[in-house]
């Protein structure tokens, strides 16, 4: 009864509340995942002896493999482990696979940020500027620029870059990626002209976005009050414009993070990154589903995440928000 | 004389044929002094009164006549000459107290804007000090929780206070206030018209009373333009223009006053 009251009393905090339905929409998530590898015809156990071994050997690795167990069973069993960050023993390496994945996320993570620090340091500027000459000539070659720009998937950008930079200004070596281990410094620059290709597109299309956020405060009658009390245009806009014009672009950026994440796959397969996505592509490959999983439960975290602190971040920024 | 506006024309030209909306408008306004505009919607109260706080664009528009402030002509002003007005000698406040607060900016901040551009000899607690005794004196007397709170916590009443607050705190010569009752309801619409009357009073702010309904006028001001299309067509004190109109448009007017009291 104790109990109870205490959830419903948890429950009414919004924030609770929320933090309540990110995991719940984790749980969900980790069933389909799992589910989702129960059904796809092959056996991970077939697969890694081989399709000629003998069916006593089958069976004997698959009890090894714990594979004999009953479905529910072992997706209770998976999930446990999740909640100790214990995601199982990688069937192509044999080691666990969050020791995989701890050496290969400060890739991917640093990766992330980089092109997330590219989108917001030239996004907001940039976007300032267009505001300040909306409808004029520079606003429509920049309209059609930006446009091209956001329609580029990044790996395109990626190889022309590869082609351009590495092929003919040889100013880096496709694939020479240096580790973290071995060289900070390499490592980052080499990370460079990848987080650019991410970049670009969610560039343009931050700019779009807050161009036209920026354009709708800037007609709305706070603006004139604003102006009223002798600010400077440049005043109005970082004092008042800019708050209200971020709310629209928080959502975006925060959905940009974990398509970035997700994106990885095929942007470090272009520059030959040995980041979460090359893992994921390899162990998809090796029908390495302990790994796989993980992978993709790590993505599916990411979004939940970064939907959430969107959400914290424009109720801090909104006070109508945090009403609802 | 605190302001003459001279001959003034506002044109605009943006949709291809120009279109006048305010046509050699000229009157004058003493310090200390309330002056009423009456006129319907779309005569160009509106036109007029941003003109004189200089919040028209620059461009998009043909300015004609001119503004004195104090002698001095805001139609011609520098921009950065201006901006040491707006705010600090002329203020305004407008019909939507809502619209016209920032949805995403505390109260206390935007109060204390006006302060923050022109008195910068003032620190964080003095501002705030004189935020609150303006709040106060606005008669909100919940002064400490204004202060922290958002414009759609408050009623329209308490915005349009806040407003006046907002503008009043710099210590202005001049108050613009375009129809700021028309969005409130009647019992608030009688509060408001009593503060800007007791802070023209103690303040000696010459205040520019812009209404479509002449009743409100008659109570605040003596003195009265009334306006149409654009065109002043009549002007002088309210009593006389009571009493005998000499314009059709002006009798209408009239017309429309319930009768209460004279
Ligand atoms: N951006 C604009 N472009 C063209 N005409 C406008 C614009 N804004 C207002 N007007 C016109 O200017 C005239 C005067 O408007 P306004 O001063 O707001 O009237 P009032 O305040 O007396 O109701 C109206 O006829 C209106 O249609
Ligand atoms: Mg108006």
């Amino acid at each position: 009864m104790f109990r109870i009251w205490l959830l419903c009393m948890l429950l009414k905090n919004k924030i609770l509340r929320k933090i309540f339905a990110c995991l719940l929409t984790l749980l969900a998530a980790s069933f389909a995942v799992f589910a989702a590898f129960e059904i796809i015809p092959g056996d991970a156990a077939v697969s890694r002896l081989g399709s000629n071994a003998s069916e006593s050997a089958v069976a004997a690795l698959r009890v090894e493999m714990g594979l004999d167990k009953p479905f529910l069973l072992r997706y209770f069993l998976w999930l446990g482990g999740l909640f100790r960050l214990d995601l199982g023993t990688s069937y192509s390496y044999g080691i666990p696979v969050s020791e995989m994945l701890l050496d290969k996320l400060p890739i991917t993570l640093c990766l992330t940020l980089m092109s997330m620090a590219v989108t917001v340091a030239v996004s907001v500027p940039l976007s300032i500027f267009y505001a300040k000459y909306a409808r004029s000539r520079i606003d429509r070659t920049g309209y059609v620029g930006n446009q091209l720009l956001m329609a580029v998937p990044s790996f395109f950008l990626g190889i022309i870059m590869t082609w351009v930079f590495g092929s003919i200004l040889r100013w880096f070596t496709p694939g020479g990626y240096v580790s973290y281990k071995k060289s900070f410094g390499g490592f980052l620059s080499y990370l460079i002209l990848p987080s650019l290709a991410i970049a670009i597109p969610k560039c343009a299309m931050s700019v779009k976005l807050l161009r036209s956020a920026i354009l709708t405060e800037a007609d709305k009658e706070y603006v004139r009050t604003a102006y009223s009390r002798g600010l400077s245009t440049m005043e109005v806009l970082y004092r008042h414009v800019l708050k209200n014009a971020m709310i629209p672009l928080v959502t975006f950026w925060s959905m940009a993070v974990a398509d970035m994440v997700a994106g990885s796959i095929v942007i470090e397969q272009v520059f030959n990154i040995p980041g979460l996505g090359r893992i994921l592509l390899t162990s998809i490959a090796n029908r390495d589903y302990p790994v796989v999983e993980a992978v993709i439960m790590l993505i599916a975290a990411v979004v939940v995440i970064m939907n959430y602190a969107a959400d914290l971040i424009c109720r801090r920024i909104d006070p109508r928000i945090r009403e609802r | 004389m605190l302001l003459e506006v001279r001959d003034l024309s506002i044109e605009f030209h943006d949709h291809g044929i120009p279109e006048r909306v305010v046509e050699h408008v000229s009157f004058s306004l003493d310090s200390g002094e309330i002056l009423g505009i009456v006129g319907e919607s779309g005569s160009g109260k509106s036109m007029t009164a941003l003109a004189i706080a200089g919040l028209l664009p620059r461009k998009k528009m043909n300015k004609e006549g001119s503004i004195l402030f104090e002698g001095e002509d805001v139609l011609t002003m520098e921009r950065k000459d201006l901006r040491l007005l707006q705010g600090d000698e002329i203020c305004m406040i407008f019909q939507e107290p809502m619209t016209a607060l920032n949805p995403t900016m505390r109260i206390g901040r935007q109060v204390e804007e006006a302060l923050r551009v022109h008195h910068s000899e003032l620190d964080a607690a003095a501002r705030k000090e004189r935020a609150l005794r303006w709040l106060e004196n606005v008669g909100l007397n919940d002064s400490e929780r204004v202060y922290v709170s958002y414009p759609h916590e408050l009623s329209g009443g308490m915005r349009q206070r806040v407003m006046i607050a907002a503008a009043m705190v710099g210590g202005p010569k001049l108050l613009i206030a375009d129809e700021p009752t028309t969005a409130l309801d009647v019992t608030v619409q009688a509060q408001v018209i009593s503060l800007l009357k007791r802070l023209n009073k103690e303040e000696r702010v010459a205040i520019l009373f812009i209404s479509h309904d002449l009743s409100l006028i008659q109570q605040i001001s003596t003195d009265v333009c009334v306006m149409q299309k654009g065109r002043i067509v009549e002007q002088g004190s309210v009593e006389h223009i009571f009493e005998r109109p000499e314009n059709d448009y002006t009798k209408r007017l009239i017309a429309a006053v319930p009768r209460v009291e004279l």
